[in-house]
């Protein structure tokens, strides 16, 4: 302060700093526009989670573990569907198939979690370039029907022409994690100060991995490509009168997808030291289209809460002793009062709701 | 110098043909109207012009350069724009955002691999927005929802869109169809001081005679597919073959 010029007058100094007088609204709004702010919320969020659900929600670790890979996949899915509007049935290809490529990575040619991860995560997008490639010649259901298709025809190929890469149906149990930089073991306990707030070394890295993936998401967003997407999603006749070549960027929707998918997969198969035959199944490709639908289409975090929502309800909830037998109803249930509730899903109900709050108090 | 251009353009499906060996010319800065009565091929001709209709024989070839083969996407990029007959926006997003999509066309062309860039820092495509919503005079409403604004005002934003992706020549298809005798004026003076402003070429199809003979430097009259009159609005006015086509025996 005493380096400014002298003629900087308080009235000056207000003046240049409209924070000063803005309603709390205003400022909150800001706040959320700015690209670090959202990685910052993402940091805060990943690590005070595990507490919450551990020590209130019944929850454990790995599962909060997996809650955030599947939170990645559906934050990617959200791109395709959400922002672009294209529905895929077939996206646990890529899940599936990057958990397949880094587990047989892992097992023949490094076992470092970084090199297993882009192993998997580069699989993924070369197969979404080429199943992208195919199947968006059609739009609409024929569309959706095609992304199932190739889902299927992956998954049998697994099964048994393939078996003696994947191992069939037993899935594919030889995936080998090293350390992680070559000193940090993801199995270990964590250090100091992070131990307060977590108890596990592979949380860590996956929450680092979660805070990445959002704020490039976030990034894609904000970016052109963002625009032009929501722009095919609205009025795709239109995007191309402009001058827009709307296929390709069809295509690169789909391959930023599946590039989130092939990251979760990958961190599927580190996470569990096991690759199950059934990640490559149609019911995996279901339950990411659910997830996004919960939580929220259209929305940067909605398909994070949509993916945790679910799995509590596939994994605690399904443990309660009288409720636990009806989880598959329950979370239709949910589902079903979700959307009729929530149109814009349980995050635009969250927004619905600070909105009121935060507008509330203008007039 | 000649900006579109059309050479014995035919349009048959099955045993009829919509657009009949049309010969036809739009100069440079010219503003060009094309009339004719119910069922003449003035939509077909239109179709086939963006590339959302495959001629059956005939070559269209715009600045020197035939079309035929191109994806509609090209043609805009090549700078043939077209403004749809019904107010097609992206109904979700802002007025803002719905100049923006055009103009990321017209700055960075049909696709760009590298477009990972925060969208405040592409300064060319947030002026060009700008612009075109100013004249547009949806500038105040930049910020609403284009579903929010009215009729009229959709098609304005219609019109910027197709203005923002800085065409040399602009297609209209009706552009006042639906619209109240108010908006009818406003958007006949607006078209006109674009028309202005900007230099700009059009061709334009519509039913009303009094926008047509207002705004067109020449008319082009068809029926049943083919050309039977062409030239000034007054010439055309006074032409037989034009009164006998419009007054007597129109029932097709």
């Amino acid at each position: 302060m005493s380096d400014e010029p002298r003629d900087a007058t308080p009235t000056a100094a207000a003046e240049a700093d409209p924070d000063v007088s803005d309603e709390l609204g205003d400022r909150l709004s800001r706040f959320r526009e700015r690209e670090i702010s959202t990685v910052l919320i993402t940091v805060v969020g990943v690590l005070v989670f595990p507490f919450i659900f551990n020590n209130f929600l019944d929850g454990y670790t790995q599962l909060a573990t997996l809650m955030l890979i599947w939170g990645i996949f559906a934050i990617g899915f959200d791109i395709l569907l959400g922002y672009t509007g294209l529905l895929s049935f077939g996206h646990a290809v890529f899940w599936g198939g990057a958990a397949y490529a880094a587990g047989i990575f892992s097992a023949s040619v490094s076992s470092q979690p970084l090199l297993v991860l882009l192993a998997g995560t580069a699989f993924a997008v070369l197969l979404a370039w080429v199943v992208g490639f195919l199947s968006l010649r059609r739009g609409g259901i024929y569309f959706a029907i095609l992304t199932l298709t190739f889902g299927q025809m992956a998954f049998y190929l697994a099964a048994s022409p393939l078996a003696f890469l994947t191992n069939g149906e037993n899935g594919f149990t030889s995936v080998t994690i090293g350390p992680l930089l070559g000193v940090i073991d993801l199995h270990g306990g964590v250090p100091f100060p992070l131990s307060i707030a977590v108890d596990n070394m592979l949380y860590v890295f996956v929450a680092a991995v979660t805070v990445l993936s959002v704020a490039m998401a976030n990034r894609i967003l904000h970016s052109p490509y963002g625009t032009v997407f929501r722009a095919i999603r609205e009025n795709e006749r239109r995007a191309e009168f402009v001058g827009l070549h709307v296929w390709r960027y069809k295509l690169m929707a789909f391959v930023i997808s599946a590039a989130f998918a092939g990251i979760a997969g990958s961190l599927f198969a580190i996470e569990g030291n096991y690759v199950p035959l059934e990640s490559l199944y149609w019911t995996e490709s279901g339950a990411i289209v659910i997830m996004t639908v919960l939580g929220g289409v259209g929305s940067l975090f909605g398909p994070l809460f949509g993916a945790g929502l679910y799995l509590y309800i596939e994994n605690i909830v399904s443990g309660f002793e009288t409720l636990g037998p009806f989880w598959h109803l329950i979370l239709g249930i949910v589902f079903v009062v979700a959307v009729v509730v929530f149109p814009d899903g349980i995050w635009g109900g969250v927004e619905y709701l600070r909105d009121k709050v935060t507008g509330g108090d203008e007039s | 110098m000649t900006l579109l251009q059309t050479e014995q353009l035919t349009k048959q499906f099955g045993g009829l043909t919509a657009v009949d060996e049309v010969n036809m010319e739009v100069e440079q800065g010219e503003g060009v109207s094309l009339i004719g009565p119910n069922g003449a091929g003035k939509s077909t001709f239109i179709n086939l012009v963006t590339r959302r209709l495959e001629p059956s024989h005939g070559d269209i070839s715009f600045k020197g350069e035939s079309i035929v083969g191109m994806d509609p996407h090209q043609v805009v990029q090549e700078g043939m724009s077209k403004s749809f007959q019904t107010a097609s926006i992206f109904p979700e997003l802002s007025v803002k955002e719905n100049a923006t999509i055009a103009a990321l066309a017209a700055e960075h062309g049909s696709f760009r691999f590298n477009f990972f860039r925060h969208r405040n820092s592409y300064p060319a495509v947030d002026e060009l927005a700008d612009d075109v919503l100013r004249s547009v005079g949806l500038y105040g409403e930049r910020e609403a929802q284009a579903d929010s604004l009215d009729y009229g005002n959709k098609r304005r934003l219609e019109l910027g869109i197709a203005l923002a992706a800085e065409p040399d020549m602009l297609l209209m298809d009706e552009p006042t169809a639906g619209m109240s005798p108010d908006e009818t004026q406003s958007t006949v003076d607006l078209i006109k001081r674009v028309k202005e402003e900007l230099d700009l070429t059009f061709l334009l199809v519509e039913h009303d005679m009094e926008i047509v003979f207002d705004i067109s430097d020449r008319i082009v009259v068809l029926n049943r597919g083919s050309v039977i009159a062409a030239g000034t609005p007054e010439e055309v006015q006074n032409d037989p073959a034009v009164q006998e086509a419009y007054l007597g025996g129109v029932e097709e």
